[in-house]
This record gives C-alpha cells, structure tokens and sequence, in this order.
C-alpha cells in the first residue's frame, strides 16, 4: 500500500480542515472533498485486510523461493533463496511486513528469470507455480470497485 | 498559485496577447478536478473589440504542476492539438503557448473551451448515455483510425516530434517505460518484471507505417453526447511518433474497462478492431497487437509508480496522485495477467 495510509489519512485530514474554511470556492472544495472521500473509501477497504494479506503472500513466497533454493543452477542464488525463505516478518507493522515482502518479491523475480530460462521438468513446474501464486496474489488484493 | 492570483496574471496576460482588446476580464475561474499531468482550469474571458463591441468566450487554462504524473514537454500537446483541429480528429482550437514562467509562475497554454458535453466516465454508463455506447465506440474507434492515417509531416508534427525507424517503435517505447519503473517503483512488481521479459524476447514486426500516436487514447479522455458522437479528443501530453498500433493496444487496456467487460467499456472487441481498420487503412495483426496490449500494461505501470513517487517524495503532494496508486496497480497486474493468458 504505497503511498502509506497513515501519511494519505494524515494529509486528507489536512485537505478536509482546509476545506472546511467559509472562503473556498464550491466547485473546488466539492472536487477536493469528492477525492478525498474517494481515497478514504479505498483506505477503509484497504485497511482490515492489509496485515493478512501481506502475512500470507509473505509465507507463500518464502515457500517457493525454498523450492527454488533446492533448484537453482547459481550457487550464490541457491544461498540468498535459502536465507530468505527460513527468514520471518520481523513484525507485524504493515511497514515491517511490507519491507520483508518487498525482499522476497526481489528475490522472486531474479528466481523466475532463471525458471524461465530453463527446460527442465523442475523448473516447469516450478514456474507454474510462481504464475499461480501470482495470480492468487492478485485476487487478495483485488478490490471491490477494481476495473479488472 | 490559486484562483484568486491566477485571475489577474492571466487577464494581463490575455490583454497583451490581444492588443486590439480593451477592458479584458477573467471570472469564474473553476479548476477541473481529475487532471493529474496538468492543472486544468475552465474560465471565461470578456473583453471589449476594435469596434466597441463587449464579447466574452470560454477558455481553458492548461498549466504545468510542481511535479506531475506524465512528464512532458507542453509544446507537444500544444501542436499536436494543432495539428489536427480542423481535420477529421475533433479537438479544440489552441490559443497561446507559454513555456517560461514569468506569466503565470510555470508554463502553460490556453484553448477554446468546447462546452455543452461530457469529459468524465461517471456519466456514461447510465442513462441518457449508456443507450448509445455501440455508436459512441464505433466513433472513438473510428477517430482513432484517423489519428493512425494521419500522415505526420503533412501535418507538421515530423518536425516537432522525435523521428523513429518502423523496426525501432518498440524497443524506444519499452526502454522508456521500463526506465521510468527502474527510476519510481516503490515496490518490486513481479508481474510487470515477467511482462517485460516477455516482450523483450518476443518483439513485434516493424510498423507498418510511423504515425501520430496519442499516447492515452481512452475512454475519459473525449467529449461526448448523448448521441454516440464525440467533440473533442484531449489530453494529448503523451503524443509522439510510433506504431499505431500502441494507441491500439493502449485503448484496450483492461484498466479502461470501466467493469463492463468491453474495451473501454464501450464496444465488443472485434467490433473495435473493425472500426479501426477501416478508418486507418492500417491491419491490426493480432499477434501485433497483443505486443501491444502487454506493453500498454508496462506503461500504464510506470504511470501509476511514477504517481506514486511524486506523492511519496513530496514533489507533489496533490491526492489526486494517490488514487492511481492505491486504485490501478493492483488491477493493471491483473491486466498484464490476462493478456499473458495467466489469469
């Protein structure tokens, strides 16, 4: 969730007290007010699911970059795959979360990039995998007013 | 710089721009909400003639932010509207180009203003408009196909437009994009990461002719009416020269659907594509076309990112930016997935 919310809630405040002044223009404050309740709407979507989200797709990475530990050809990938995948959140902050999310994501996409490479049956596999964690990925944060 | 400091710069501006003028006045000065790469406001402009005359009109102010979300040279919106008012792509007539600061604190132009008709999407999936969205979409189609067919020199674009070679169009679209989310990404995105490893291994065929591209031809981005007919194509900041497929592609990003399964919300595919080729005179290969709908998920990425960034560096602080990235990134993954055939 990039920007944070806290740092949007906090200037979306800022937006409404200015707002609320007798001296702006009706058409300003309704097109400031109209995107300001837009952004709350999906903060409040957002906000109970955010935590679960990012403790499950963190498990799910840490689960395929152990499988590509085990199967990467690159000797120095082999360990930081390792490393990573018996790693933890460190928190359960959305921040802390996020970070460590981030770091697996990173490590995934170099792991993909190598799956891709390959013909193996392993690496097929394996790559069907990343494809369908993330797709899965997609659908826990999809959201209800999404375009697709 | 608001409103109230606006109004006077610009009725100075306006006079010295119009010395046969007296009198020259600016009033409702109304900022339209939405525009993230430009600030946008609609105004009205009364002054007095050569022959004593009290005219006013409406005008559009189109001024750069501290920090937007698509950077671009204001000249290259100003002459491709230009270019094409008066031809078979409707767009309203360019004024005056300003690219210093001293006027009005950054640089801008001003345009007619096309009034009476819609821009938003909100209004058009109901009634009165959602009765004619197939007519609406065979012409936003069909409009497209005239920007395809346009012949870039004839209408002074090749001289304001960076040239490109047909076999060159992807690689100098990707590298620019793929750029824009090494330099702004907030947070790795596998998916794009995968969509642009894909594109890069599988490059489309050499253009079939270097023409105009819009560069964010999508339903939101024209003036309509009831009627299925369209008065206006704006925001033309993206504009460049390139395969006219990447408008095609771009068109069909998943993004613009509006939730109603259809490109743009508005026609069946096929339909689109029919439109579009009769117009342009130009064949949309689909294996083409799809290089091109994956590489408009790649773009559209790197918009939203780049929204991201401003926001989160403090450029610009204005919320509008925050909704791409909360609102589409997750979806445009989703539309990368799709066209991957992964979803």
């Amino acid at each position: 969730m990039k920007p944070s919310a806290p740092q949007v809630l906090a200037d979306l405040a800022g937006l409404s007290m200015r707002n609320a002044a007798p001296d702006v223009a009706p058409a300003a404050r309704a097109g400031q007010l109209g995107l300001a309740a837009l952004l709350l709407g999906l903060a409040a979507e957002m906000w109970d699911g955010a935590a679960d989200i990012l403790v499950r797709e963190n498990a799910a990475l840490r689960a395929l970059l152990a499988d590509g530990a085990a199967l990467s050809e690159d000797g120095a990938r082999r360990r930081w795959l390792s490393e990573l995948s018996a790693g933890g959140d460190g928190g359960l902050r959305i921040s802390d979360l996020e970070a460590a999310n981030a770091e697996l994501k990173v490590a995934l996409i170099a792991l993909h990039a190598e799956l891709e490479r390959r013909s193996d049956e392993a690496a097929r596999d394996l790559e069907a995998r990343v494809w369908d964690e993330l797709a899965r990925s997609t659908e826990r944060r999809k959201l209800s007013g999404s375009p697709c | 710089m608001d409103e109230a400091e606006l109004t006077p710069r610009l009725a100075a501006y306006i006079a010295g721009r119009m010395p046969e003028a007296r009198d020259v006045a600016v009033s409702d000065m109304n900022r339209i909400t939405g525009g993230a790469s430009r600030q946008t406001w609609r105004f009205t402009c009364a002054w007095t003639d050569g022959e004593g005359r009290r005219r006013s009109r409406g005008f559009i102010l189109r001024r750069d932010p501290a920090d937007s979300l698509i950077d671009t040279e204001r000249r290259v919106e100003f002459e491709a509207y230009r270019a094409f008012h008066g031809s078979a792509v409707p767009v309203p007539e360019m004024l005056w180009l300003e690219e210093g600061d001293e006027a009005l604190g950054s640089p801008f132009f001003v345009a007619e203003e096309i009034a009476g008709f819609q821009a938003g999407t909100g209004a058009l999936f109901a009634p009165p408009y959602v009765d004619t969205l197939p007519e609406l979409g065979r012409r936003k189609w069909t409009i497209l196909g005239e920007i395809a067919k346009a012949d870039p020199a004839r209408i002074g674009l090749a001289d304001v437009l960076p040239a490109v070679a047909p076999d060159a169009c992807w690689s100098r679209e990707l590298d620019h994009w793929e750029g824009v989310l090494d330099s702004d990404e907030t947070e790795p995105l596998p998916i794009i990461r995968a969509a642009i490893r894909w594109l890069r291994a599988n490059p489309p065929p050499p253009a079939q002719k270097v023409g105009v591209v819009h560069g964010d031809y999508r339903t939101g981005n024209f003036l309509y009416d009831a009627a299925g007919g369209i008065h206006g194509i704006l925001d033309w900041e993206m504009c460049h020269l390139g395969d006219p497929l990447e408008d095609l592609g771009w068109s069909f990003n998943p993004v613009w659907s509006f939730g109603q399964g259809k490109p743009g919300g508005l026609l069946p595919r096929e339909a689109a594509i029919a439109a579009w080729e009769a117009a342009s005179g130009l064949r949309a290969e689909p294996q083409a076309l799809k290089w091109w709908e994956l590489f408009a998920c790649v773009k559209g990425q790197a918009i939203w990112v780049s929204s991201a960034r401003a926001w989160m560096d403090g450029a610009n602080r204005d919320p509008i930016l925050v909704y791409p990235a909360w609102a589409l990134i997750n979806a445009q993954d989703r539309a990368a997935l799709k066209v991957m055939g992964r979803l």
